[in-house]
């Protein structure tokens, strides 16, 4: 098998370290879910709550699923998935009128 | 034979038949699938076309009265769904199976036991969907009644009736109470899923199993096409996959999705259903597009003209396929922002379309140019795609779409550009790799014969739909009144529809007398370019004697020839004994060769999903329920056993 | 993508492991799977005025977070795993498997009690209204995923006390289980905040 790894990967106390920081993150959505329920206005809370989403989803996909150690034809496979389903279902629901009504 | 390691289980021994029927339903070579997948295609091609002969029947005259409307609605949709899901996908399957190895220089595709699940999905899919005719129930709509009050249609009308599209919500269950939507919606569900593992088996096996220095710039033109289908099946089944599973809880579980009484969206159906419909458009042209890749340069004795800009043009054609899928959805009231993007999409895509169609022109630009029947039928191909691309560039207009929408110019269109291109494509490649198949050549004079007639046939049964859809003739009606005026032309249409029934007869006595009395075709009859004909015909068990070493683009055409100063080609004095010396290591490999093992997981997992289908369907009956659980438990055990089965066994050695 | 055929490996023209290969690129399609049923919960949850009650008014936050969570750390006693099975360390990866079956079921069992609650208690099934229907199917597909998820991770344990050991050889294996596993975890990251978190 040619694992042809070029950067180490991380030892299990980095896995467990890592995982403390998703659990971290989590908690921090969680309190902020509870922020907006106070009446902080959503239109801080959402933006932070995605990006918050895509750092754990970064997170996730580069240390547990390796994808920082792999040739880089699978990040483009991942990429190409991920931003093509974003794109079409995004004009999808453009044209409902979702993310104006959303956004607005 | 004999296996090298003893296998480790007595339950899981893999099976060793290597002829009779067993051996076919074990099967994990690349070849035998290919084999198996193009006779079931066909078979439905026929089913197909059957339909079509009894709809051109009713419609040959005015107030026809062969069949009645709840049957013109079955058969239009059968005809439409055999058509796109069960021959041209699976004809394409074929060819790829076959060919695919072949032209990467492997000894068979990445996963062979998941190939050959393909196979036994799609066939068990089909006789599902098929068997709607027999089982299936086409009730009234709630709160309405079948046409003369009737409750049930007659058994050729009981299959299913709501379009390929399946549009919502008139086949969801406020509108089509029977059950054949539902087998149409679980049906096409199973074919999806074995498309879907055929594609992630095809893009892993063209990424990882090429031969020594086939560079992705130096496979076939084929092999590229191959590999854009797999990407748009990847991502585009999913889509439908959703959207029918959208149906089928809508009319098994209750869901309101596309029940617009309670505030579900018929609109939805139609972009779900078209963002992956019309990636699938591309996916029934492509593999033509690739056939007539090979054969262009082939019989014009020139290598393809451009084959970057080929290459990268069907690349693009696949990339630019996801962003146009609206404009099926002009007339559905989506915005003019959405209109206008949409159509300038569309005209974008012609583009890539052009630059394939020049550099096919190109190709034969002073070429030696042999007449033989698969060159024939690509120059049919390329003639008749271009009618159809033109047709299809004019619904890019909007408010010419909004005349065209839903009447006979739309069906011309898509005709000429699927029976022009895709089927014109498949026979060109038909007759180009028989002899890999059988190692005889199939008879000329038929085959020009089969050319013409259908050819002919095939422009009077689309050419006088351009202009019956522009006088207002619309689709998917099963009349029309004498004083509309289109009788004539529709009789001539009719005409043309037997005409290239005919033609199809003629193929089949020539195919099957090719078969057994064809003249030998020996090594490399056509003087071809690419390494799966520096194999013998028909093509041995293990492909592959040696495994080659590719050096070009071409690599067997510049095996043969140099170029003298004017770039024409000199063959080389050293050929005839090149050619003999492939044949010699074809036959007899000198070292023992590993094949894979067969299998029966992959029949038994592809037949449970039978079992599943009928379970979801009847799960209200006291049966239905065991049935559905019997299937799972025999799907997961089929695919346990398979991860249990003993690898070791995996690569056997042939001892030739 | 020419510049990584590495001509000295005749079966990984690409370098990555073939069967890696083939679950990652099922996996990027599988974006367009969920990517349309988030896009149906997303376009029917405003539509108000038909039969209550909408999933966003009876969501459990504090016990979806609870879900949330394990299914978090099952991705870590995963990768643990996979670590483990790279050294060899044959005890070690049955237990990590072991740990990651049983937090994988454990999500399972909140996901039906939360489809019990919303049913039995709240009123809302899949066919009350279209944003019941998004949501349950959704969810549904995902837990689904889980579950084949959970039977994969069974059958390896299986394979695992059977055989005395664990191949990387076998058809069915740890890698591709774990790329799978940590999808369906990446994938509920983007439910719990987009379904739940996101009003």
């Amino acid at each position: 098998m040619a694992e042809a790894q070029t950067k180490a990967q991380p030892s299990p106390k980095q896995y467990v370290q890592i995982a403390v920081l998703l659990a971290i993150l989590t908690a921090v959505e969680v309190a902020l879910y509870y922020i907006e329920q106070a009446g902080v206005s959503g239109r801080i809370v959402y933006p932070t709550l995605i990006i918050l989403a895509i750092l754990k989803f970064i997170i996730v996909v580069a240390f547990y699923m390796h994808i920082r150690y792999e040739k880089g034809i699978i990040a483009r496979f991942f990429t190409v998935g991920f931003f093509g389903a974003l794109m079409l279902y995004t004009v999808v629901l453009g044209t409902f009128g979702v993310l104006t009504a959303m956004s607005g | 034979m004999a296996s090298a390691a003893s296998p480790t289980s007595t339950i899981f021994r893999r099976p060793k038949q290597t002829s009779g029927w067993m051996s076919w339903i074990t099967t994990v070579d690349h070849k035998k699938i290919g084999i198996m997948y193009g006779y079931s295609a066909f078979f439905f091609f026929i089913l197909g076309g059957l339909e079509a002969l009894i709809l051109r029947l009713q419609l040959a005259g005015p107030d026809g009265t062969v069949l009645d409307a709840a049957e013109y609605n079955a058969m239009f949709t059968m005809h439409g769904t055999t058509m796109v899901f069960l021959f041209v996908m699976p004809v394409g399957a074929a060819f790829f199976n076959y060919l695919l190895p072949l032209m990467i220089g492997a000894r068979d595709v990445a996963f062979p036991r998941m190939n050959a699940l393909s196979f036994w999905i799609f066939i068990f899919g089909g006789i599902f969907l098929y068997s709607s005719f027999l089982f299936g129930t086409t009730g009234p709509p709630s709160g309405g009644n079948l046409p003369g009050g009737a409750t049930d249609a007659s058994w050729l009308g009981s299959t299913i009736n709501g379009g390929w599209f399946m549009y919502q919500p008139n086949a969801g269950p406020r509108f089509s109470t029977g059950t054949v939507l539902d087998y149409g919606a679980i049906g096409l569900q199973i074919l999806g899923l074995a498309s879907l593992i055929s594609a992630v088996n095809f893009i892993a096996t063209i990424l990882n199993m090429r031969a020594k220095g086939m560079k992705l710039l130096r496979m076939p033109v084929f092999i590229w096409m191959t590999l854009v289908v797999a990407f748009l099946l990847l991502f585009s089944l999913p889509i439908i996959a959703v959207a029918l599973f959208m149906v089928t809880f809508d009319r098994q579980l209750g869901t309101l999705f596309f029940d617009t009484f309670q505030g579900g969206d018929a609109i939805l159906w139609q972009h779900l259903f078209w963002l992956f419909g019309h990636p699938e458009v591309y996916i029934l042209i492509l593999p033509a597009m690739g056939i007539v890749s090979e054969t262009l340069p082939v019989f014009s004795r020139k290598p393809l003209f451009g084959y970057p800009a080929v290459v990268f043009a069907g690349a693009a054609i696949g990339f630019l396929g996801f962003g146009v899928w609206a404009h099926h959805m002009f007339s559905s009231g989506i915005t003019p922002v959405a209109q206008a993007a949409f159509g300038l999409a569309t005209m974008t895509i012609a583009v890539p379309t052009g630059i394939k169609i020049f550099n096919w022109l190109g190709t034969m630009w002073m070429g030696k140019i042999k007449f033989t029947t698969p060159m024939l039928f690509s120059l049919g191909f390329v003639a008749l795609f271009v009618i159809g691309g033109l047709s299809g560039v004019t619904h890019s207009i909007v408010p010419a779409d909004w005349q065209q929408t839903d009447t006979y110019y739309i069906v011309a269109h898509f005709h000429y550009v699927l029976f022009g291109g895709a089927i014109f494509g498949i026979f060109a490649g038909l007759y180009y790799w028989f002899p890999k198949l059988t190692g005889r050549m199939m008879s000329e004079k038929l085959g020009k014969l089969h050319f013409w007639l259908m050819f002919i046939g095939m422009n009077l049964t689309f050419g006088p739909m351009h202009w019956l859809g522009l006088q207002g003739m619309v689709r998917r009606t099963w009349k029309y009144p004498a004083e509309y005026n289109f009788g004539t032309w529709n009789m001539v249409v009719t005409v043309g529809a037997f005409i290239i029934a005919s033609s199809i007869l003629i193929f089949m006595v020539n195919w099957t007398k090719s078969k057994r009395r064809g003249v030998e075709a020996g090594m490399d009859p056509w003087d071809a370019r690419t390494i799966e004909w520096s194999i013998p015909n028909p093509t041995p068990e293990w492909n592959f004697g040696v495994s080659p070493d590719v050096q070009s683009l071409d690599d067997w055409w510049h095996r043969k020839y140099d170029e003298d100063e004017d770039g024409r080609p000199v063959r080389r004095p050293d050929a005839d004994s090149t050619i003999a010396q492939f044949h010699d290591q074809g036959v007899n490999p000198p070292a023992p060769i590993h094949l894979p093992t067969p299998s029966y997981f992959p029949f038994f997992a592809g037949a449970s999903f039978l079992a599943v289908g009928y379970g979801v369907i009847y799960h209200t009956r006291g049966w239905g329920l065991p049935l559905l659980i019997f299937g799972v438990i025999l799907l997961l055990s089929s695919l346990i056993g398979w991860s249990l089965e003993p690898l070791e066994e995996e690569h056997e050695e042939v001892h030739a | 993508m020419s510049d990584v055929a590495h001509e000295e490996h005749v079966h990984e023209s690409t370098g990555v492991e073939t069967r890696k290969l083939a679950m990652w690129v099922f996996l990027s399609s599988e974006f367009m799977f969920f990517g349309a049923l988030i896009t149906n919960y997303l376009l029917f949850k405003g539509r108000v005025g038909y039969t209550a009650p909408y999933p966003a008014e009876i969501f459990d936050i504090p016990f979806t977070s609870v879900s949330s969570f394990v299914l978090l750390m099952s991705s870590l006693t995963m990768v643990l795993a996979d670590h483990a099975i790279h050294r060899d360390d044959q005890r070690s990866t049955r237990t990590w498997l072991i740990a990651t079956a049983l937090l994988g079921m454990v999500f399972l069992a909140g996901q039906a009690f939360e489809f019990t609650t919303f049913v039995v208690d709240e009123g809302m099934k899949i066919s009350t209204n279209p944003a019941a229907s998004a949501f349950f199917t959704l969810t549904g597909f995902h837990g689904t995923h889980v579950l084949v998820g959970v039977i994969m991770l069974l059958t390896l344990i299986g394979i695992s006390f059977r055989k005395g050991r664990l191949s990387t050889a076998t058809g069915l294996n740890l890698e591709n289980v774990a790329l799978y596993w940590h999808f369906v975890d990446i994938i509920w990251i983007v439910i719990f905040t987009v379904v739940y978190l996101i009003k």
